[in-house]
């Protein structure tokens, strides 16, 4: 096992560039997701750091080895695709051994590995079967086991659970979880589901445009969002936008939101006189019934999951932004999202009070999308 | 339900007159060399001997040198082969891998030579024969038989390649092969059946050629090919059609062997599991 650093990674096809800059400690051990949307470069990031593609510039340190013009095969990592490319002609065991085999282990050695790999994934009674006689959760095993039997510096994984169904998505997902817990291999791990990122990462490195966007643990990414981008993509349902204009009022900042003079959770208050600001609120952080900030409105919808609601309210017009960033759901611009616990029940149409607490806000400067604390 | 049922006939009774029509000329072909040259021409015809010859096919093997034929036929179809399946899927594999400066332009180049009628290279390879000293001798069928099958197999062997998921390769070097190993030690066995039927078609090409064995091999006797041989059965004024039927089925023979050793690979789906 062993760290690894990258350093400035920038790659371009022609005259597009899919990474620019791209620059990441990652402490031995950690379990570090890459997610974004699709096209921000995430899996291209992954497949320079396995060797699958060159970087255009920069360089990648694994443990002390400089490994940036390596064979994929001489950085002593192991891979966990998408669609776990089993070699089809083997069986589960020779798929397993595969990789033992062609680093010339004896094939003893070789025997124990994939029978230790086996039964820590509960795999060992598919051992002689053909990848194409098993279920799409028993390929993904076998697809974890070949990478572990491996004993590598580093996993990298590759979206490993997207073409699972949703129920067996969250069990493997806890699983890996488990599996890393169990084998401390530094991992590095790509998806385009925050869920995935917020529950399994140690850090999360989230991307737009090839652009890391932050850097920062699940909590850090949920509490303290870099940016409207971030703020936007971890969270579900994501963050309430609403615009607004910062006023100066007794020493902080407030800014009028439903009619209310809110005094807004920034340190810097003077700095933000006067200016266009987006304030965020999640959905989550919105309560049934009068509160600090209370608001009367007229849900558009309610969709009920049983313990929880989530009431659609029409944005006033003085909060809705003129645009949205790229990725963002057009329709979110003019809605306002409330997760209810528990509600009572209520036909819609009815009008229906809502408050929340204003240290809860995010501020966001409506110019850059920077985040104001 | 009628509807149904009624479209089931129409299209079995399309299948069956498809099949009558494709199996004709096979079934017409046997009753010829099983009939006697007399009765060839009588009229009605006779839709099945009343005497079968069965001894015509033991016969023309003792008359006529028909096995050396099959021999040499063979062997330039083996050799051909093997010169074109190891071109073409390294050419192939290239084609549907790597992205080269004028990749596609070589691509269209290949194509352009598959367009091209097998005559028209004719006068040009037996210049080139003849200065390698190569006229009668069946190195001169295999190679052009060679430039025959390669620009097919290629394209064939790429349009394959295509479909197999790049990440099985992908994987194999994340596991520790090189480029080249992880084609041979995985993409070549999981395409066992695209190889199969590449090298059957290959095959069908070089054995069913008679253009170039009747230029190239004409003064050589000892090394004509099945075809040529046949062709030498048909005299100036009389041809015995009986004869020359039963010679055409011995000839047809070792392809419908292969097709039913090989079928099991013609229709295999190997790659089924590799993916989600």
């Amino acid at each position: 096992m062993a760290g690894i650093r990258i350093d400035s990674i920038t790659k371009s096809y022609g005259g597009l560039t899919v990474l620019k800059g791209f620059s990441l400690d990652i402490a031995d051990g950690e379990f570090v997701v890459l997610v974004g949307p699709s096209g921000c470069g995430k899996s291209t990031m992954l497949k320079i750091l396995a060797g699958l593609e060159e970087a255009s510039s920069g360089t990648i340190s694994i443990g002390d080895r400089n490994v940036t013009d390596l064979a994929p095969g001489d950085r002593d990592i192991a891979m966990v695709f998408q669609n776990y490319a089993l070699y089809p002609h083997l069986s589960v065991r020779r798929n397993m051994g595969f990789g033992l085999k062609m680093r010339g282990t004896d094939a003893g050695e070789i025997d124990r590995r994939v029978a230790d790999a086996a039964k820590i994934l509960g795999i060992d009674h598919l051992l002689d079967r053909r990848p194409r006689a098993l279920s799409g959760g028993q390929r993904q095993r076998v697809a974890l086991g070949r990478a572990i039997v491996r004993e590598p510096q580093a996993f990298l994984m590759d979206e490993p659970l997207s073409n699972l169904d949703a129920k067996l998505r969250v069990h493997t997902r806890a699983e890996i979880s488990a599996l890393h817990k169990r084998l401390r291999v530094t991992t590095i791990y790509v998806t385009h589901d925050q869920t995935e990122a917020m529950t399994m990462a140690d850090r999360i490195v989230i991307m737009k445009d090839g652009v890391i966007q932050q850097i920062a643990s699940p909590e850090v990414m949920f509490r303290k969002p870099a940016n409207l981008f971030v703020a936007g993509f971890i969270g579900s349902p994501g963050m309430n936008f609403l615009k607004a204009k910062a006023q100066a009022s007794g020493g902080g900042a407030t800014a009028k939101l439903f009619g209310h003079d809110v005094v807004l959770p920034v340190a810097n208050a003077d700095a933000l006189a006067g200016k266009e600001i987006v304030v965020g609120l999640r959905p989550e952080h919105i309560a049934a019934g009068p509160g600090q900030i209370s608001f009367t409105v007229t849900p558009r919808l309610i969709e009920s999951l049983g313990s929880e609601q989530y009431v659609y309210v029409d944005l006033p017009e003085e909060h809705r932004r003129e645009t949205v960033s790229a990725g963002e759901d057009e329709a979110r611009r003019s809605a306002l999202i409330a997760r209810l616990i528990n509600p009572e029940p209520g036909p819609p149409g009815e009008t229906l009070t809502l408050s929340f607490d204003p240290a809860r806000l995010h501020v966001f400067d409506a110019a850059s999308g920077e985040a104001i604390r | 339900m009628k509807r149904k049922a009624t479209r089931n006939a129409l299209l079995y009774a399309g299948v069956v007159l498809t099949c009558a029509i494709l199996v004709f000329p096979i079934y017409w072909l046997i009753v010829t060399a099983l009939s006697e040259p007399s009765q060839l021409r009588q009229l009605p015809p006779s839709f099945w001997p009343a005497e079968p010859r069965w001894g015509v096919f033991g016969q023309i093997i003792a008359e006529r040198p028909i096995l050396l034929w099959l021999g040499n036929s063979a062997l330039a179809a083996i050799g051909a082969v093997a010169i074109s399946m190891v071109v073409s899927v390294l050419a192939g594999y290239s084609l549907s891998r790597f992205k080269l400066r004028g990749g596609q332009s070589l691509g269209l180049f290949i194509l352009t030579a598959k367009m091209l009628p097998a005559t028209l290279l004719v006068i040009p390879l037996f210049g080139i024969f003849r200065s390698l000293e190569l006229i009668g001798s069946l190195w001169s069928i295999i190679l052009a038989h060679a430039t025959l099958i390669i620009p097919f197999t290629t394209w064939m062997l790429k349009g394959y390649f295509d479909t197999i998921p790049r990440e099985l390769e992908q994987a194999a070097m994340v596991d520790g092969c090189s480029p080249l190993g992880a084609m041979v030690r995985v993409i070549l066995p999981i395409s066992a059946p695209g190889l199969a039927a590449t090298a059957l078609y290959g095959f069908v090409l070089s054995w069913s050629d008679y253009a170039y064995a009747r230029t190239f091999l004409t003064n050589a006797q000892g090394n004509w090919t099945a075809n040529l041989g046949i062709t030498t059965m048909k005299g100036e004024y009389i041809s015995n059609w009986s004869d020359i039927s039963a010679a055409s089925i011995l000839v047809a023979l070792p392809i419908l062997a292969i097709y039913l050793v090989l079928e099991r690979y013609l229709v295999g789906g190997l790659t089924a599991g590799a993916e989600k």
